[in-house]
Order: C-alpha cells, then sequence, then structure tokens
C-alpha cells in the first residue's frame, strides 16, 4: 500500500517536473567556452601553492608578490563568469574520475557559486596584498605562501564543484590550511598565546598555545566532518550519487529515505558538518582560539570565508532539500535555525566582556554566521523561500567585507600597539587616522548603523524574514536576534572607544617612551581594508537597490536551479527597519556612554554581585569550553590510561609470562642456535632456502 | 615471459649474493645490487599488473599446481608490498650501518665494564658482513611477503606465509632495539602459533574437497559439522597476524623493537597479509560461512579500532605509538572487510594501500628521529619542524593518510570503507542496529585517530625543546624515498581509480551485484 502511494507521489513529482522545467531559462551555448575558466579558479592558486617553494628559491621579491599573482589571476577568471550569473545561468563542465564508483569530477557556476567565487577570490587578493606588509620579515614565508594559496584553492573548489565527495576535498583542504595557519607560529612562543596567561575556569586554561589551537580546531571540525561523511553516505546509498543535479533530476531517493525515517537524520548530520566548519554552538569554541594564527589568517580564513563554507553548505543544500521534499524537511530547517539563534546571542554575550581585540572580533564572527543560518533556516520555514535565503547570502556577503576589513585594521593596531589587549591601547585615533576611519566604518558597518551600512540593510532583511515568516516560535527568535543586535552594537562600539579613544594606556606610554614612535601602518596594509571599508558604505548607501538585485538574482537562480518559486518584490518592512535603528540606538548609546565619552566606569560591573556573577560566566564562556575539555579530553584519557595501567600492562602483558613455559623449549632450540657465529644464521638460512627449492622442484617432477 | 616467477624467486635466489656482495665490496654495493633485485622485480610484477588478471601455473606435487596469481585482491598488495621493500632499500644503508655501529659499540663497551664509555673503533668487515645479512634476511623477507599474497594453492599459501616469518625473526634478533632476542622470539611464538592454527583448517579445508587448490575449494562440498572448525582455525590464525584484540600482543614489542626500515615493512605491509587472506580464503572460498561470522569480526574490528587509538595516546615512544596505531588501523581493515559490501571491502583493501604508504612514511620519520635526534621518546622531542622540513612534512602527509584526510589516499580508503559499512548497515539483507551504532562509534573513533596522530606530531615537531638545538635533516638516501612515497600517497588519493578500476570488479564478481 504504502508502495502505492510512493509511486504515485513519484508520477506526481515527476509530472511536476516537466512543468516546471518548461519555464525554465534556454541555455546560452557560448558560455560553455567558460567552462575552463571555471576550473582554472580553483587550479591556479593551487599550482600557485606547489610553486611557492620554488618562488622562495628565486627571491624575497618574487617570494612574496608571485602568491598575490596567483590570487589575482584567479580573482580575474572568477569575473569572467559573471555574465553567467547576470543572465541567470548555468555552466557545468564534468570528468570521469572513479568510473567504477559512477563518480564524476565537475564544476558548477551558477548565481550561488559565482556570487561567492567573487567574494572569495576578491577578498582573498586584498587580504594576500595586505600579507605582504603584514607579514614582512617572518622568517618562514615560503610556507605562509603554500598555505595561503592552498587555501584558496580549497575554498573556491568547495564553492564551484559539483557534487559532495569534490566539495569535501575542498573542505578538508581549508581545513588543513586553517590548521596550519592557526599554529603557523608553531615555536609557542608565550607571545603568540591567545587568552590571559592565567586565565583558568573549573580548572580548564582558557589560554592557549598556537600549536595547541591549530590541534583543537582540527579536532573539533573533525568530529563535524565525521557526522558530515555520515549523511553523505546516506544520502549516497539511496541516491547513488554525490551530484546536486542528479539528487535534483530523480527525487525518488528522497522519498524513500523519508519512508526510511533517514531523510531529516541525514540532512541534519551533514549540517553537523558545517556547525563545525563555521563554528556554530555546540562546536563553536575552535574559532576563539584560532585567533592564534597572523591576523591576515585571521582574516581571510576565520571571517570572510572559510567559516562562511558551512553557511554555504547550507545554502547550496538547503533549497535541495526543499525542492526535494519540502514536507517533509520542516524539522532540518528547525535545527539549522535555532542553531543559528542560539549561536548569534551566546558568542555576542561573550564578545561584551573580552579584552583581546581579536577575540571579540571572533566571537563577533560566529555571532554573526549564527544570524545567516538563522535567516537560511528561517527560510525553509517560511511561505516565501527567497526572502529568509536572500537575507542570509546578503549578510554573507556584506559581512565579509566589513570583517574582513576590520581583522586588517585590528592586525594594524596589533603592530602599532605592540599587545592583544585592548587594555594597552587606548587613543589611537590621533596617531592612526586611516586606520581609525577605516576601523570605524567597518565598526559602524557590524553595529549596524542605520541607512548608510551594508551591515544595517543586510541585518535587516534578516529581521524582515524573521517577522515575515510564519514559523510558531519566530517571534522569541525575533527578540532573540533583537538582543543580539543589541550586544552587537555594544561591544562594537566597546572596542572602538577602547582602542581608539580615551587616555593613552601605560603601555603605549611605556614603548613611546622607549623609543618607539606610534604612527599608521603602511599603504599596502591600509588600502587593501580601505578599499572593504569603503565597499561596505557604498553598499550601504545603495541597500535596497543592492538588496533588490540580488532577490531578483537569486529568485532566478531559485526557480531555474532548484525548481522553488518566489513571488513578489522586496519592500522595506517598517517594523523591522524600526527595530534595527532601535538595536542601534541602545546598544551603541550604552558603548557611547561607557567607552567614548567615558562618563562611566564599566567597572560598576563590580559593584553588583549578580552583574560580577554574570560578568565572569560570559568571561568563562558560558563554562562550553570548561566542559568540553572535562568531558572529552580529560575523560576519555583518564579512561585510556586506566586500560593501558591495568589491562593492557597487566592482563594482556601478563599473558606472556604464562606462555614462558611453553617458550622454555624455543629458548633451547634457539640458545643451541645461537653460537655468536653469525656464519651459522646463515648456513641455517641457506639450508632453509634449499629446502624451500627442492620441494618446488621435486614438487614440479613429480 | 614468467613475470611472478622472477619477481618472486629472483630476490630469494640472490639473497645469498647480496650477501657475499656486501662482504667482498661494501655496503655502497650490496645496497644498489638489493635496490637493483628489488626494482627489477618490481618491474616485473607491475609488467604483470598492467594486463589486469594474470595467472602463472606450475605444475607441482600432489598437493596440486604451483600457482603464482595477480587479479584484483592480490594486484594491490602485492604491489604495495614490493614498492615498500623497494624504496626501503636505499632507507635501510644510511640507517642500518648506524644501527650495526652503534650496537658493536655498546656490546664492546659492556664486554670491557668500563664505565666510562670508550671509543669503540668499529671493524669496517664488521659493517660490511653485517648489512650483507641484513639485505640477504632482507631480500627473503620480501619474497616471503609476495609469495603469500600471490599464491593459488594452501599448501604454497603456508609455505610462503612461514618464510616471511623466519627472515624477519631473525632480522629483529639480530638488529633490534631493546632485548631483542626475547622480543623476537615472543613474535616468531605467537604468529607461529597464529600459523599453525592456520596451517590445521588449511589442511583440513584441502582433505575436505580433496585439493589443495584454491580454484578447487567448494563451499557447499565440506561437510557442514567441519565448516564451523575449518572456519574458525582460519580466522584464529589469521587474526593473530592482524594483531586483533586480544590477540594483539606481539605487535607492539615486535614493532617497536624492530629495526625502523624493518618495521615499516612489518607494519604496514605485513600484518596486512593476515587481512589479504581473510579476504582470499574465507570470504571468497567461504562466503555463507563468512556471512554468517561477518557481524562479529564486525564487531571485532570496531574494538581494535578503539582499543588500538586509545593505547595510542598512552605512549611516550614514537615507535609504540605507531605500533599501536598499526593495530587500530587493522581494525579499520577488518571492520570494513567485514562490511558484505562491494565499496566496504573496496575500501579495506584500498585502506591496505593507504596504510601501506602512510605508515611506512611515519616509520620512516621514526628511523629518521632515532638517527638524528637520538631519542624516540615525544617526552624528549620537540620543536623539529623547522630543522628537519622535509621529514615534517612528509611525516605531516603520512599522518593525514592514516587520518583519512583528502587529498591523501586515507580519504579514499576511508570514505568507501564507511560508506559500504554503513550501506549494509542500513540494508534489508544484513541490516541492523548494532551494525548502525557501530558504524556511528567507529566515526568517532576517526576523532580518536586524528588525536593520536595529531598529538603525536605536535610533540615531537612543534614547540621547542632542550637538546634539540642541532638537530638536523638526514641523508638523501633516506629523505629520497619518503619524498617518493609522499607524492605516491597523494597521487593514489585524486586518482585512486588506478586501483579501484581492479579491485571493484573483483568485488562486485564475489559479493554480487550493486555497489
Amino acid at each position: 500500500m504504502t508502495d502505492l502511494n510512493m509511486l504515485i507521489s513519484m508520477i506526481v513529482l515527476a509530472v511536476g517536473a516537466v512543468e516546471e522545467s518548461a519555464d525554465r531559462f534556454i541555455h546560452n551555448p557560448e558560455f560553455d567556452a567558460l567552462a575552463l575558466n571555471i576550473w582554472l579558479v580553483w587550479v591556479i592558486p593551487m599550482i600557485g601553492a606547489m610553486l611557492s617553494p620554488l618562488f622562495g628559491r628565486i627571491g624575497s621579491r618574487v617570494r612574496d608578490t608571485a602568491p598575490a599573482a596567483f590570487s589575482l589571476a584567479s580573482a580575474v577568471l572568477a569575473s569572467t563568469l559573471i555574465p553567467i550569473a547576470l543572465a541567470g545561468d548555468e555552466v557545468h563542465s564534468q570528468y570521469t574520475w572513479i568510473p567504477d564508483l559512477g563518480i564524476r569530477a565537475g564544476v558548477i557556476a551558477d548565481t550561488l557559486s559565482i556570487i561567492m567565487s567573487n567574494l572569495v577570490a576578491w577578498i582573498s587578493f586584498l587580504i594576500m596584498v595586505y600579507s605582504i606588509g603584514y607579514m614582512k620579515g617572518d622568517p618562514n614565508l615560503v610556507r605562509y605562501w603554500f598555505f595561503m594559496n592552498f587555501f584558496i584553492g580549497s575554498m573556491q573548489l568547495i564553492v564551484l564543484s559539483d557534487n559532495l565527495l569534490m566539495l569535501f576535498f575542498g573542505w578538508e583542504g581549508v581545513g588543513l590550511a586553517s590548521y596550519a595557519l592557526i599554529g603557523f607560529w608553531y615555536k609557542d612562543r608565550v607571545k603568540d598565546y591567545v587568552g590571559r596567561i592565567g586565565h583558568h575556569a573549573w580548572g580548564i586554561a582558557q589560554y592557549t598555545s598556537p600549536s595547541h589551537a591549530g590541534m583543537k580546531a582540527f579536532l573539533m571540525t573533525r568530529a563535524g566532518d565525521a557526522a558530515m561523511l555520515a549523511g553523505m553516505f546516506l544520502i549516497f546509498i539511496h541516491a547513488g550519487t554525490f551530484e546536486y543535479k542528479l539528487l535534483l533530476e530523480d527525487k525518488a531517493w528522497a522519498d524513500l529515505m523519508h519512508s526510511n525515517g533517514l531523510l531529516v537524520p541525514a540532512a541534519v548530520l551533514i549540517f553537523v558538518g558545517a556547525i563545525g566548519k563555521s563554528a556554530q554552538f555546540p562546536l563553536h569554541e575552535w574559532l576563539l582560539e584560532a585567533m592564534t594564527g597572523p591576523t591576515s589568517v585571521s582574516a581571510l580564513i576565520h571571517a570572510a570565508t572559510m567559516v562562511k563554507a558551512g553557511v554555504f553548505l547550507v545554502a547550496r543544500l538547503g533549497p535541495l532539500f526543499f525542492a526535494v521534499a519540502s514536507n517533509n524537511v520542516g524539522l532540518f530547517f528547525e535545527v539549522v535555525t535555532w542553531v543559528g539563534a542560539i549561536t548569534a546571542f551566546m558568542l555576542a554575550s561573550q564578545a561584551i566582556v573580552n579584552k583581546e581585540i581579536k577575540k571579540v572580533l571572533a566571537y563577533s564572527t560566529g555571532s554573526q554566521i549564527g544570524y545567516m543560518l538563522l535567516a537560511l533556516g528561517i527560510a525553509g520555514l517560511s511561505a516565501e523561500f527567497i526572502n529568509g535565503y536572500t537575507a542570509g547570502l546578503f549578510h554573507l556577503a556584506s559581512h565579509a567585507m566589513f570583517k574582513a576589513s576590520l581583522f586588517m585594521a585590528a592586525g594594524g593596531i596589533l603592530h602599532i600597539a605592540e599587545s592583544r589587549f585592548m587594555d594597552d591601547m587606548g587613543g589611537l585615533r590621533k596617531h592612526a587616522r586611516r586606520t581609525y576611519v577605516f576601523m570605524l566604518a567597518g565598526a559602524l558597518s557590524l553595529a549596524g548603523a542605520p541607512i548608510i551600512t551594508s551591515g544595517f540593510w543586510s541585518k535587516d532583511a534578516i529581521f524582515a524574514s524573521l517577522l515575515e515568516s510564519h514559523y510558531i516560535y519566530a517571534p522569541a527568535l525575533f527578540w532573540m536576534a533583537f538582543l543580539t543586535a543589541v550586544m552587537t552594537a555594544f561591544y562594537t562600539i566597546r572596542m572602538v572607544g577602547m582602542v581608539m579613544f580615551g587616555e593613552k594606556s601605560k603601555h603605549l606610554q611605556e614603548l613611546e617612551h622607549h623609543g618607539h614612535k606610534l604612527h599608521d601602518v603602511g599603504a599596502i596594509m591600509w588600502v587593501p581594508f580601505g578599499i572593504l571599508a569603503g565597499l561596505t558604505i557604498a553598499i550601504g548607501v545603495a541597500g535596497p537597490f543592492v538588496e533588490g538585485q540580488l532577490h531578483e538574482l537569486f529568485s532566478r537562480f531559485l526557480l531555474n536551479s532548484y525548481g522553488v518559486e518566489s513571488h513578489g518584490e522586496v519592500a522595506i518592512n517598517p517594523e523591522a527597519v524600526a527595530s534595527s535603528v532601535i538595536a542601534f540606538g541602545i546598544g551603541s548609546g550604552l558603548g557611547y556612554i561607557f567607552y567614548i565619552r567615558r562618563a562611566a566606569s564599566p567597572e560598576v560591573v563590580a559593584r553588583s554581585a549578580v552583574a560580577y556573577a554574570v560578568y565572569r560566566f560570559l568571561e568563562n564562556r558560558w563554562y562550553v569550553n570548561s566542559i568540553y575539555y572535562w568531558a572529552f579530553v580529560i575523560a576519555p584519557l583518564f579512561i585510556s590510561r586506566l586500560a593501558w595501567r591495568y589491562f593492557e600492562v597487566i592482563v594482556i602483558d601478563g599473558i606472556n609470562p604464562a606462555f614462558q613455559f611453553a617458550m622454555a623449549w624455543w629458548s633451547k632450540v634457539v640458545r643451541y642456535m645461537q653460537t655468536g657465529v653469525v656464519q651459522t644464521y646463515i648456513y641455517a638460512f641457506a639450508v632453509g632456502i634449499i629446502f624451500v627449492l627442492l620441494l618446488v622442484i621435486a614438487g614440479s617432477g613429480a | 615471459m614468467y613475470y611472478l616467477l622472477q619477481a618472486v624467486f629472483i630476490p630469494l635466489l640472490l639473497s645469498p649474493l647480496a650477501y657475499y656482495i656486501g662482504k667482498r665490496h661494501g655496503v655502497n654495493a650490496s645496497t644498489w645490487f638489493t635496490f637493483a633485485i628489488m626494482l627489477y622485480s618490481t618491474l616485473m610484477l607491475l609488467l604483470a599488473s598492467l594486463q589486469g588478471r594474470y595467472e602463472e601455473h606450475y605444475s607441482w606435487s600432489q598437493l596440486g599446481e604451483f600457482g603464482l596469481l595477480l587479479d584484483g585482491l592480490s594486484i594491490p598488495f602485492a604491489l604495495i608490498i614490493y614498492i615498500l621493500s623497494t624504496v626501503l632499500v636505499l632507507y635501510s644503508k644510511p640507517y642500518m650501518v648506524h644501527k650495526i655501529v652503534e650496537q658493536y659499540e655498546h656490546e664492546h663497551a659492556n664486554s670491557g665494564g668500563a664505565p666510562v664509555k670508550a671509543v669503540v673503533e668499529v671493524p669496517v668487515e664488521y659493517i660490511n658482513s653485517n648489512m650483507g645479512i641484513y639485505y640477504a634476511l632482507y631480500l627473503a623477507f620480501a619474497m616471503g611477503m609476495l609469495g603469500t599474497v600471490l599464491a593459488t594453492n594452501l599448501v604454497q599459501f603456508y609455505v610462503f606465509f612461514e618464510l616471511m616469518l623466519v627472515p624477519s625473526f631473525f632480522l629483529v634478533a639480530l638488529y633490534g632495539y631493546g632485548a631483542r632476542r626475547r622480543i623476537a622470539l615472543m613474535y616468531l611464538f605467537w604468529t607461529h602459533v597464529g600459523a599453525v592454527v592456520l596451517l590445521i583448517g588449511l589442511i583440513a579445508m584441502g582433505l575436505a574437497v580433496g585439493s589443495f587448490d584454491m580454484a578447487a575449494v567448494n563451499e557447499a562440498a565440506i561437510d557442514e559439522g567441519l565448516l564451523p572448525f575449518i572456519a574458525g582455525a582460519i580466522v584464529i590464525g589469521l587474526v593473530v597476524k592482524l594483531a586483533i584484540f586480544p590477540v594483539h600482543i606481539w605487535l607492539p614489542y615486535a614493532h617497536a623493537e624492530a629495526p625502523t626500515p624493518i618495521s615499516a615493512l612489518l607494519s604496514p605491509a605485513m600484518i596486512g597479509i593476515g587481512g589479504y587472506a581473510l579476504a582470499r580464503l574465507v570470504m571468497q572460498l567461504l562466503p555463507s560461512t563468512y556471512a554468517d561470522i561477518s557481524l562479529w569480526l564486525n564487531l571485532g574490528g570496531l574494538v581494535t579500532m578503539i582499543y588500538g587509538g586509545a593505547m595510542a595516546l598512552m605512549q611516550d615512544d614514537v615507535k609504540r605509538v605507531l605500533a599501536y596505531s598499526s593495530i587500530s588501523q587493522m581494525g579499520y581493515f577488518l571492520f570494513g572487510i567485514s562490511s558484505l559490501s562491494v565499496i566496504g571491502s573496496t575500501g579495506s583493501v584500498l585502506l591496505y594501500v593507504s596504510h601501506g604508504t602512510g605508515k611506512a612514511l611515519l616509520f620512516m620519520m621514526a628511523g629518521m628521529l632515532i638517527m638524528q635526534a637520538g631519542t624516540r621518546s615525544l617526552a624528549r622531542l620537540g620543536g623539529l619542524a623547522g630543522k628537519m622540513p622535509i621529514t615534517a612534512v612528509t611525516a605531516m602527509i603520512g599522518g593525514l593518510a592514516i587520518m583519512g584526510i583528502p587529498p591523501t589516499n586515507g580519504f579514499m580508503a576511508e570514505w568507501m570503507l564507511f560508506l559500504g559499512v554503513l550501506e549494509s548497515a542500513v540494508s534489508v539483507e544484513h541490516g541492523s542496529l548494532v551494525r548502525v551504532v557501530a558504524f556511528a562509534l567507529a566515526m568517532a573513533a576517526t576523532v580518536l585517530t586524528a588525536a593520536y596522530i595529531l598529538w603525536m606530531y605536535k610533540r615531537i615537531f612543534y614547540g621547542s625543546r632542550e637538546g634539540m638545538e642541532h638537530v638536523k635533516e638526514g641523508s638523501m638516501y633516506m629523505a629520497a624515498p619518503m619524498m617518493f612515497l609522499a607524492v605516491l600517497t597523494i597521487v593514489i588519493g585524486i586518482y585512486p581509480d588506478m586501483f579501484t578500476s581492479i579491485i571493484v570488479p573483483f568485488m562486485k564478481a564475489l559479493l554480487g551485484g550493486g555497489l
């Protein structure tokens, strides 16, 4: 009976697909010539990486400029694909890979991948240029450039691949680059640590060395990846393919999996991979320690690109699940939504109290990615998939720009102030005017300053999609998002205030006293983040227009690639705008009072026991880090040690003496043989060979 | 053309010559002579493998035919065994000279009883003849391993199985570390016990079907009452070789204390032959019995995987970490090969390949540390990444292969392996909740694997440590083979088709349809 139902539903789905395809775009064959470019976008940085040892041999100029040239070439090639996206078209190119398992290698350029690819390519290029200045004088630049280009290539592979297996190659490639670059200063000098030395919570150190941080990042994301592989396998077992297009073509697998009760579990398992990569709750703890890497790395990998891979994956697969089984995957979208909302709230609350400039930005990154996932999740729970989808991706793009800019500016500050703590800064706006201006632009965008910043419009779009969805818990989610926005504005202004305003700290005065002149960074550093800061303001000014364009592009994309229809235009939602403005007002107002005008001292919290307890709770990261160490490091090691001491050493090794009796006979034989003359062994050995040969020859004669 | 006959017997026949050349003309001559033999034999093997399926048969005694067979199952094993044996010849040269000198000094300093370590002059003849012996044994060992995986006759299989045991016993006893004679005996004893149990099973099987040729074995013809005993004896004999928990006891000793190039052969190449034999003798010859016991093997693999990984975390000796890691990896192998799925079994065979290159690289790293840093204790190592860049990079590639991270072959092996296990776990035929849970635990165990590899790597290469300031990269004899294997690891990882195109059809024919 159920089989019959399934058959009917399959037929209905098949007919539906035919009807839809009638409205679809007509592929322009001229674009097929661009197929090679798609491959080159990710292959060229890989080649650049492989050649970097060679560049290192030639000379320091070539070593430092050639890698940037490779990333520029990749970016230019990515831009040649833009017309495809504007036409709403797509180009797909495939080659055989593992034919016996029906696996092909392929790349696809459609609206989503082209936008993402360009974003990655150009931001990467700017950061590569910035790196030339930022990393100047480091003795291990060949390794640095190798992993930077390797990272870019892997990231583009994630974006452009047309199947999950190849995506996973890029996925682990960026993870490897992240591991290697977090631990770039592998000698673990104390100045490269993150966290306040000596800060413990529940007996667990809250400060980390670079090599430890790298390992932590690798293992935490690996845990997510293991789940992701399990999800991919479930889909492959039922669909027989990893390719997105084939998964969309024949939807029978989704029905089969739904009837087995495996569809949502598979989707959620894949999403766990995204949680790990995008540092979302509960796998968010690695991102904070990842700040041990050079700041250029934090800007590229841990702000603008790699941590967005999880969002990208949801943007890639979310509509796919929605298209193949819209009524059966609601739970998946709920999980995405809640994970995003919780992370956004949790990490923003921790950013409020942190004293390290890079860690504030790192908390903020995790929190903002939570916003994006919240939007993508709510898309699947709304009547109009497109609204949340556009909002999430718009925020992704705008965050990539302003956060990369902020990180690069922070890197400049680190150079100037020679400390990672904001307590050691202060009053820097007079000494670093350009950094100040650009950092302010980026910070306003992060805080969501109304009308003129891209961050305002993209966050507003998320609010609007929440308000317009009919998900029953949408109001609760909205309040979480709203509070997050308040906190975001507060910690951002706090950061600017602590770094740029007020008196110069003791640390800075000492530096000046020792003849260190405080001066702004050079052009090779400020131009890249200046460009991004300018862009975020430009996009902000044209906010509604940009959003409208994206809306248009993505609704065509969803229809053409996934068959998901959408209706209506973007309209400004007054409630959303009002709440965005209010959130910014409250948060930045408080930040202004405490940290810029310094009308009140933030030390008021120490006076109230409750406020101080909250402060400790936030500073100790809600104790999540401590719980993880107890549960996943200390406990397993303890159990292993028990097994080692009392089982392996006593029981298993104890078997041997039991056999000593038996072995006594052997040892007699051997002692007899051990005449001390090696020749004896050789003779014995030769006799053995002759014996075997005789056996063979005699046998063959018989 | 007698490709395989040459590949198997040329190393054996010429091994005494390697000894005499070494004794007469020195270490260089014996090294390159041995290398030439291995290279030639590997080429013969490669030529034969290119034909897909390739067989040679020679009439033998009443026991049946003496045959050498390359097919989808044996090609990956045979190639890895000989490729590793070939490159490790070069690696052995500086390493074993160092080891022999050290051993001589140690013995002679002790016999004098002098409290201060006297500078001992090591006679060149001593080195030469010992290197000769080493290479002679080495060749016999390599040939024994190859013969085992090519054998088509049960008795022939057993003969080669023992033939690889004896030279490896002597290699450990003569050139090992620590209590080397006792450990060699223990190794010989355990694997010999396994081999004898195996022999009983093989003879019973041969008598039951009336022929010792594998091709003639027909499960249906064997008395049903006898079948469990035959299968049981063979499986028990082989899991000792595979070092499956709890009969893994001999492995950490033998692999940690063997001279390092031999560890690099023992660990990835030799113990995996137990897995090969399981596929060849049980999965292929006794398929329905195998299906019955597969769940137990699956669970045995799971326990071994986790237990080996947990024990690896507890070690301070680099070589013992790697030895326990090998136990864990053989758990992976067993886990996949008992999945009864085409793709899972393919993954297991590919895991032998990836473990072969990856673990060999890591053991070679250990040897490099012993020679250059003078210690293998993790507590005393540290900060070597910048001082030994080639070792650091190649070891990382080896580590990635063991962790199953792309673009190394380890990823290709592991995704197929785990996908296959999950496939049978949710399938109608073999599906069960136990298998699903086992799969989930095994996926979690991959994190454990990553943990012990990364932790070991961190303690060797990161941070800084007193006494490690003047460590330098070793000789190119050692570094070049490592670079070769690292490249091979990645090439297979990106283009696994060279192996899957032969393994998958074999497994399809064996396990029938599907993926």
